[in-house]
């Protein structure tokens, strides 16, 4: 997609998420109703929202449930956070090809060129590309970049992935597990135990009151067992965990293998790339790995590397 | 030989331990700007400037030690967690501490005497203390009960556990500022004190006003930009008054000692007010700090601690200081005359100007602390020049670190010698000396 062909979308403030779940829904309903044929490119726009401001007390329990510090620095991922709803009013436009609720959240990748601090104000946008074919359907990445005073300080490109959805008349196949190489667990170092409402506090603090989230119930809706942790939590907190006080530039990517149902309990293991001894400790790359060892299944592989 | 053998068996002579520098964030008023951060997240906030003021990134500090005198026991090891979540090298050791009012002061002794020793090249103590997010705890009725479950094996002894739980059980205990022996809070016991002392209520608010305004005409000058680091939206001590007069502490109401038989002196404006924050000091040898290009403020030359028996009415509850400064003095061989400036912690205005008294009466001194006359009178032109916990808050364990680090910082300007006095909960006091470099 052409920058010159995309058309810029003033937003009027950030987007009301909840509403933007609604307007999926209805989306999806009336397509299904009218057999309407989904339109087959993604649209060529970004939308924006500038000036986007930090509720402190927001940011506070956000920061306290990933298990992070009271800061008036923000996690990583809550720049992701803040610009979620941005992103999400992209791919709840009408005419959008996929079907926004019951996404698959495949990765996210994050360049942060530097620390941001809660009193400044944001200016983010959002826009979808690279829509493609997948063994399970069709996935396109939402990349968004946060600017501060024409400023570019974060920028993240997440996969999302529509189950059963072609456009090249072929017939999803997902992979089968015999066709993944076995799983080697690595040492583990830590275990998060996640109860069952991880999702709904995870949604009060980040806005996302996406339904496969909140209850087995409005989980099964949606096609899964159970509710499912919300993948930016994972992130949030491997982000936190693997560098707790960034001072500078930060990179981070994160893979999601299988959904972690809630409630569970994931494994983890955070190795730090040995550095020489005169180098000092704290910095460099941290691999991150994160599985079920009841069933010796991978939830999410990732890594942060600090400036 | 009888000097090799001296020579052997003698003490190595201390190195100097110097305070390179400080950071704390600014004072709120309990239930204000932090009432959502926790002990864990000031002290961190506090030690991030330090981090960043000193390029301390990825370092491995010799130690860390600070404290909270309101602690939740999940904080068990608050101190090395704080570290943990700093960017300081996780391969930094820490402990905690708690002496009441007086843990800051005493991490920075602590600190100090290990680096005199060799034992570290650099330290930072200090401290925090959260009244807003203070832990409470449950009934020892149902704590009893909840433990007893966890034991219980078969469903009846759950049920019999479980029928010993009473309506009233279930009301939580927060914590109080009552002294555990005498069940008199703090303010009563300093009541006691300043009426015994005769104290006047406008010599208490006057001192208070001086607080003020000493610490309003610190932040004109700038004083606090390298001692300071804004956090939640707060830039000053939010506790601070710089428009108060005298007459508008003269119009409240006292709090504290109202049915003593005397006068009742003691208001809000000239007792502090429970306050959240977090202070920390910098601390090294002079190698460390050379080596790193870092500043100098000034030495830590030593300290003392006292505590009195308040509970038998032999001494006032916050009095020890005015007990441990004539050791210290002595051991020094140095008097009131020596001293450029006094940070005398400010927990009531009738603790300071009680302790003034005292040491000002020749009788008492003679009497109670075993001296040959009246150990001095402070010129009040060198008492708390930048304002004190009247007016910057008294977040109890980090008012050590704040003291230190702008009496380190004023001798660095100035020169001189400074004295530092901290009184605290159990009749215990810690008194330091602090000299500057040049």
């Amino acid at each position: 997609m052409s920058g010159a062909l995309t058309e810029d979308v003033p937003l009027d403030g950030v987007p009301n998420l909840p509403q933007l779940y609604r307007q999926a829904l209805a989306l999806t309903v009336r397509r299904r109703i009218r057999r309407e044929a989904l339109p087959t490119v993604l649209p060529a726009v970004r939308h924006r929202a500038d000036g986007v401001a930090v509720d402190l007390g927001a940011l506070t329990r956000f920061q306290h449930l990933i298990g992070s510090t009271a800061r008036d620095r923000l996690p990583s991922a809550y720049l992701h956070t803040l610009a979620f709803p941005v992103a999400m009013s992209v791919l709840a436009r009408a005419d959008f090809p996929l079907p926004l609720l019951g996404m698959v959240h495949l990765s996210n990748e994050v360049h942060q060129d530097r620390q941001v601090g809660a009193f400044e104000h944001l200016d983010v946008m959002a826009r979808a590309e690279d829509l493609r074919p997948h063994p399970a359907g069709t996935q396109v990445d939402v990349v968004v970049e946060t600017s501060v005073d024409g400023e570019r300080v974060w920028t993240g490109r997440s996969v999302y992935l529509a189950r059963g959805v072609r456009f090249d008349g072929g017939t999803a196949e997902p992979r089968g597990d015999e066709d993944r190489p076995p799983f080697a667990a690595p040492v583990p170092t830590g275990l998060w135990r996640l109860d069952a409402g991880t999702g709904r506090q995870y949604a009060a603090v980040s806005g996302d009151w996406n339904p496969i989230h909140l209850s087995a119930t409005s989980a099964r809706a949606l096609g899964m067992k159970r509710a499912i942790a919300h993948g930016m939590y994972l992130a949030a907190r491997m982000v936190d965990e693997a560098v707790p006080a960034p001072s500078g530039a930060l990179d981070w990517r994160i893979d999601f293998t299988t959904p972690v149902l809630l409630p569970g309990t994931v494994t983890t293991s955070f190795t730090r790339e040995q550095q020489d001894r005169g180098a000092g400790v704290g910095g460099g790359l941290v691999e991150v790995m994160g599985w079920s060892a009841e069933r010796r299944r991978p939830h999410f592989t990732g890594w942060v590397r600090a400036e | 030989m009888a000097d090799q053998h001296g020579a052997r068996n003698a003490a190595p002579t201390p190195r100097t331990a110097v305070v390179i520098g400080g950071n704390r964030i600014p004072f709120a008023r309990s239930g204000g700007a932090y009432a959502y951060s926790s002990n864990k997240d000031m002290l961190i906030a506090a030690l991030d400037g330090l981090v960043a003021r000193f390029g301390l990134q990825g370092e491995r500090i010799g130690e860390v030690a600070a404290g909270a005198v309101l602690k939740h026991s999940r904080d068990f090891n608050l101190t090395r967690e704080a570290v943990l979540g700093s960017a300081l090298s996780p391969e930094t050791p820490a402990y905690d501490l708690q002496q009441a009012c007086a843990t800051g002061l005493e991490t920075v002794v602590g600190l100090s005497n290990k680096i005199r020793l060799g034992q570290i090249e650099s330290g930072i103590a200090g401290g925090v203390d959260s009244a807003s997010d203070a832990p409470i705890a449950v009934s020892e009725g149902l704590r009893r009960v909840l433990l007893d479950l966890s034991r219980a094996r078969t469903t009846q002894q759950k049920l019999t556990t479980l029928a010993k739980l009473r309506p009233k059980d279930l009301a939580p205990n927060a914590p109080s500022t009552g002294e555990p022996r005498t069940g008199l809070s703090m303010g009563e016991h300093q009541a006691l004190t300043t009426a015994a002392w005769e104290i006047t209520r406008e010599a208490q608010d006057e001192l208070a006003f001086r607080s003020h305004r000493n610490l309003a005409a610190a932040y004109d000058r700038g004083f606090f930009s390298d001692l300071m680091t804004p956090y939640r939206g707060v830039t000053r001590d939010a506790n601070l008054r710089a428009d108060t007069s005298l007459e508008k502490l003269a119009s409240l109401k006292p709090v504290f000692g109202t049915s003593l038989g005397t006068p009742a002196t003691m208001t809000a404006g000239n007792s502090t007010p429970l306050t959240d924050g977090a202070a920390v000091v910098l601390l090294g040898s002079e190698e460390y700090a050379t080596a790193n290009n870092l500043p100098m403020l000034a030495n830590v030359v030593d300290a003392e601690a006292a505590a009195v028996d308040f509970v038998h009415g032999g001494e006032g509850l916050l009095m020890a200081p005015v007990h441990a400064l004539p050791r210290l003095l002595e051991r020094n061989g140095l008097t009131f005359e020596d001293f450029d400036f006094f940070e005398i912690h400010e927990a009531f205005a009738g603790t300071v100007l009680s302790s003034l008294a005292a040491w000002e009466d020749a009788d008492y001194c003679k009497r109670v602390l075993g001296l040959d006359g009246a150990l001095g009178s402070i010129d009040r032109s060198k008492l708390n020049v930048n304002g004190s916990s009247l007016a910057a808050g008294h977040p109890f364990a980090a008012t050590g670190g704040r003291i230190v680090a702008s009496l380190a910082k004023m001798l660095s300007e100035r020169g001189g010698r400074g004295l530092i006095s901290v009184c605290a909960a159990g009749g215990q006091g810690v008194v330091a000396i602090l000299e500057g470099r040049n």
